[in-house]
C-alpha cells in the first residue's frame, strides 16, 4: 500500500496535488477512511454456483483499506481463460493478478507480463507450508518465481475393482499389466480403456508415450524408443480394439460419463471427478497410478495452478497480500473446496475429508512421476491442436503413427 | 467566390448529419478493424511475441497457399456452403408451402417452426453432440430399438460421417430463416393469379412452377445471398461439436483461421486467411449489395 503512489507512475508534482487536493477535500471527506485499493483478481470455477464471495470477505475484513474485485472468467477447457488473459495483457488491461497455469508462463514471460514475487514470498511466514517441490515445479525459466501455489491435481488411473476382480486381475502397475486388463475387460458394450483424443487427452497419450522415455528435446520425439511406444500406443486402438469407437474425439465430459455409465472400465482423470464417480459407482471405483513403461519410467500430469501478479498491476503488495491469503492453510482448504482440487498446504492436507481416502492416496502415490509439459511458448498450440488433430489422425489410420511424432518434433523443434 | 458560395448554399447538408452519426459508428466498429485486420494479415505476428512483429507483404497469403490444410479447409468451406444452404433452403421452402396451408394449428406450427432458429448456437451445439454421443446419445438409442443399427456408432469420430452430422445440425438450425422469410414472400403473391392459374387449368406443380416460385424469386436471392455469407463465416457449431475434428475432417475455413489466432496466437496468418475468406465472400456479398440497392436506385 506504501507504493502505490510510485506504483502508480505519479510525478512529484501531481503526488503534490493530490496530497494538496486531499488536505483540502479533507474537511468534506468522511475521517480516516483512505481511499480503498481495489485489487482485480481473475478466476474460474468448474461449478459456476461456487463463489468465492465468503473469502473475499474474510479477506476485506482482516485487510481493512484493500477491496477485492473478483472476476469469473469462462474457463473452454483452458483455451478461453488464456486467450481473454492474452489478450488483455495485449491490451494493457490485465488484471492485478490472476489463476495461472505453467503452461503459459512462458508466454507470459515473453510478453513481459509478470511481476517477479521472489521478494514478497521470502518475507511472507507461510511459504514453509508449500512444499520445495511444488516451488521448484512452478519457478520461471530464468530462476525467478512469479507464480505462487494455490491448487494441485496429479492424474492418475482409475478403473473398476469388480471387472478388474472378475476377470482375475490385480489393478495394472506396468504397460503389460494395463494391456492384459484392457483387452480382458473388452466385452460387448464395454471397453477397456476410455481414452480422451480430444482437447487435453494429451495426459493420457503421455502416460504411455512420455513415460516410455519420449521427450520434448531435440529428437526426443523421433527417437526409438519414442516411436516404438506411440506405435504401441495407437495400436491399443487400432489393433486391440480397447478404446471405445469414440475415443478419437471424446473429450472430459465422455469419458467421465462412458466410465460412469459402465461402458470403459479404466480411465485416466484426477481426483476432481473422484466424488461424482463414488456417487455413480460407489466402491466398484477405485485408483491407481498411471502404469509404468518395462524400463521402470512413467509419466503423469502434475495438474498445477497458481496465482501471479501483472507486471502492470498499480497494486502489487495488495495482490501479493491476497493471493497469499488464498495460499494460506485454512483459506486454501476452503479454496479447495470451492474448486474440487486438493489443497498446497501441508497443514492443510493433514485434515482433508473432500474426497474419499483412496484417490487421495492414488494422488500423493502417483507424485513421484508427476510432471508439466515443457514450459515453452509451443506448449499451449501443442495441446490446444497439433496433439488433437495429430493423434486423431494417426487413431483413425490416416497417418503412421511415426508421422505423428514428427509433427510433434517439429512443432517443438523446427 | 460568390458562386461557390451559392453552389455551397444549394447543397444539402441536414441528410449527412442525419447520417454522420451512423456512419462514424460504422466506421469505427467495422471500417477500423477490418483495416487492421488487413495490416495484421501483411505481418509475422505472434501475439505473445508483439516486439518481433515485422511486415511480409503477402508472405502470408504465398504461405496459405503452400498450406495443405488451407486447401482442405476451403474445398470443405465450399461443400458446407453448398449443402448447409442448400438443404436448409430446400427444407424451408418446403416448409413455408406447408405453413401456408389452412389447418387449425397453423398459427402454433408458424411459432414452433423459429425455436431452431432462436436457440443460441452453444445450445445447440451441445444438445446435437449429446445426441450423437456414442454412449449416450438419443439418436444411436433409437437407431438400434428400431434394429436399423446392430451397435452405437461413433457419429462424432468417425471422418466419414462426421462432417455431414455437422452439417445436418445446421440444416435444423438454418431452415427457419427460409421458411419465416419464403412462408411473408408466399403471402404476399396476389390469389388472385394463383385463381386464374387454376381456372386455366394448371395443376399443382404448374402453379408452383409458373406462378410461385417466379414471383418469390427475389426474396428466395436476397435470401440465399445474406445465409451464404452467415454460413461461410459461422464456425461456432463446430469448435463445439468437433472442434475441427476428427482430424481436419470438419476443418473450415473460419475454423482454421481462428485456430491459427486463438490457439497458435499466429495472429498475421489467422489474419490472412480471414482475408483470403472475405475476398471470396466479396463475390456474393457484391451481388447482394447490388440486389439490395436495385430497389432504392429505381
Amino acid at each position: 500500500m506504501t507504493n502505490t503512489l510510485q506504483d502508480a507512475g505519479m510525478s512529484r508534482r501531481k503526488a503534490t496535488k493530490v496530497i494538496a487536493g486531499a488536505v483540502l477535500g479533507a474537511g468534506l471527506a468522511r475521517p480516516a477512511i483512505a481511499q480503498a485499493i481495489t485489487v482485480r483478481w481473475w478466476y474460474h470455477f468448474d461449478n459456476p454456483q461456487h463463489t468465492p464471495a465468503e473469502l473475499i470477505a474474510k479477506f476485506e475484513k482482516e485487510n481493512p483499506g484493500i477491496k477485492v474485485q473478483a472476476e469469473s472468467i469462462p474457463w473452454g477447457g483452458g483455451n478461453d481463460y488464456a486467450t481473454r488473459m492474452f489478450a488483455a495483457v495485449i491490451a494493457n488491461n490485465a488484471p492485478d493478478c490472476a489463476l495461472v497455469k505453467i503452461s503459459n508462463q512462458a508466454r507470459l514471460l515473453e510478453m513481459r507480463a509478470l511481476h517477479p514475487i521472489d521478494d514478497m514470498v521470502r518475507g511472507w511466514s507461510a511459504r514453509g507450508d508449500i512444499a520445495d517441490d511444488v516451488w521448484r515445479v512452478n519457478r520461471g525459466a530464468d530462476g525467478k518465481q512469479y507464480y505462487l501455489p494455490i491448487q494441485y491435481v496429479v492424474l492418475y488411473l482409475y478403473y473398476r475393482a469388480d471387472l478388474l476382480q472378475q476377470a482375475g486381475l490385480q489393478p495394472p502397475k506396468t504397460f503389460d499389466d494395463f494391456l492384459a486388463a484392457a483387452k480382458a475387460t473388452t466385452k460387448g458394450d464395454v471397453y477397456g480403456f476410455g481414452m480422451r483424443g480430444g482437447g487435453g487427452g494429451h495426459d493420457h497419450w503421455g502416460s504411455f508415450v512420455l513415460g516410455a522415455g519420449a521427450n520434448f528435446d531435440k529428437g526426443g520425439m523421433v527417437s526409438p524408443q519414442a516411436l516404438a511406444a506411440n506405435r504401441w500406443f495407437v495400436n491399443l486402438h487400432r489393433e486391440h480394439k480397447v478404446f471405445p469407437p469414440s475415443a478419437p474425439t471424446d473429450g472430459f465430459r465422455q469419458i467421465v460419463d462412458g466410465f460412469k455409465a459402465g461402458r470403459t472400465a479404466m480411465t485416466i482423470h484426477h481426483i476432481g471427478s473422484a466424488n461424482e464417480m463414488v456417487q455413480a459407482l460407489g466402491d466398484r471405483v477405485s485408483a491407481v497410478p498411471v502404469p509404468r513403461s518395462p524400463q521402470g519410467t512413467g509419466w503423469t500430469s502434475f495438474g498445477d495452478e497458481s496465482n501471479a501478479i501483472f507486471a502492470s498491476s498499480r497494486n502489487k503488495e495488495a495482490a501479493f497480500r491476497w493471493i497469499a491469503f488464498l495460499s494460506t492453510a485454512e483459506n486454501n482448504v476452503a479454496f479447495n473446496k470451492l474448486t474440487g482440487q486438493l489443497t498446497i498446504t501441508t497443514s492443510g492436507a493433514r485434515s482433508w475429508d473432500l474426497h474419499p481416502q483412496r484417490f487421495v492416496d492414488a494422488t500423493s502415490q502417483s507424485l513421484p512421476i508427476a510432471t508439466v509439459l515443457p514450459d515453452r511458448p509451443q506448449t499451449p498450440d501443442f495441446t490446444r491442436t497439433v496433439w488433437p488433430t495429430n493423434m486423431q489422425r494417426a487413431l483413425l489410420g490416416q497417418i503412421a503413427p511415426d508421422e505423428m511424432m514428427q509433427t510433434i518434433e517439429k512443432h517443438f523443434n523446427g | 467566390m460568390s458562386q461557390h458560395s451559392s453552389r455551397r448554399d444549394t447543397v444539402p447538408l441536414t441528410p449527412y448529419a442525419f447520417l454522420a452519426p451512423a456512419l462514424i459508428i460504422t466506421g469505427l466498429v467495422v471500417l477500423v478493424p477490418a483495416l487492421r485486420t488487413f495490416w495484421m494479415s501483411l505481418q509475422d505476428l505472434i501475439l505473445y511475441r508483439p516486439d518481433a512483429a515485422r511486415f511480409i507483404g503477402l508472405g502470408n497469403v504465398i504461405r496459405a497457399f503452400g498450406d495443405e490444410v488451407f486447401w482442405i479447409s476451403l474445398r470443405q468451406s465450399l461443400l458446407w456452403i453448398v449443402l448447409s444452404v442448400g438443404l436448409q433452403f430446400l427444407l424451408g421452402f418446403a416448409t413455408a408451402l406447408l405453413l401456408n396451408q389452412s389447418f387449425w394449428w397453423r398459427s402454433a406450427a408458424r411459432a414452433l417452426i423459429v425455436i431452431p432458429w432462436a436457440l443460441p448456437s452453444v445450445i445447440i451445439g451441445l444438445m446435437w453432440t449429446w445426441m450423437y454421443d456414442f454412449n449416450l446419445g438419443v439418436l444411436n438409442d433409437m437407431l438400434m430399438r428400431l434394429g436399423l443399427i446392430a451397435r452405437p456408432v461413433a457419429w462424432l469420430a468417425d471422418p466419414d460421417l462426421a462432417f455431414y452430422c455437422v452439417v445436418l445440425t445446421l440444416v435444423w438450425q438454418g431452415f427457419p430463416f427460409f421458411a419465416v422469410t419464403i412462408l411473408a414472400g408466399l403471402q404476399s403473391i396476389p390469389a388472385d393469379q394463383l385463381e386464374a392459374a387454376e381456372i386455366d387449368g394448371a395443376t399443382r406443380w404448374q402453379r408452383l412452377r409458373h406462378v410461385t416460385i417466379p414471383g418469390l424469386a427475389d426474396i428466395i436471392m436476397t435470401a440465399l445471398l445474406l445465409r451464404i455469407i452467415w454460413v461461410a463465416n459461422s464456425l461456432d457449431v463446430i469448435l463445439l461439436m468437433t472442434g475441427g475434428g476428427p482430424g481436419y475432417a470438419t476443418h473450415t475455413l473460419p475454423l482454421y483461421a481462428f485456430q491459427k489466432a486463438y490457439s497458435a496466437m499466429e495472429y498475421g496468418y489467422g489474419a490472412a486467411l480471414a482475408v483470403i475468406l472475405t475476398a471470396l465472400l466479396m463475390v456474393v456479398v457484391m451481388g447482394y449489395v447490388r440486389r439490395s440497392s436495385r430497389g432504392i436506385a429505381t
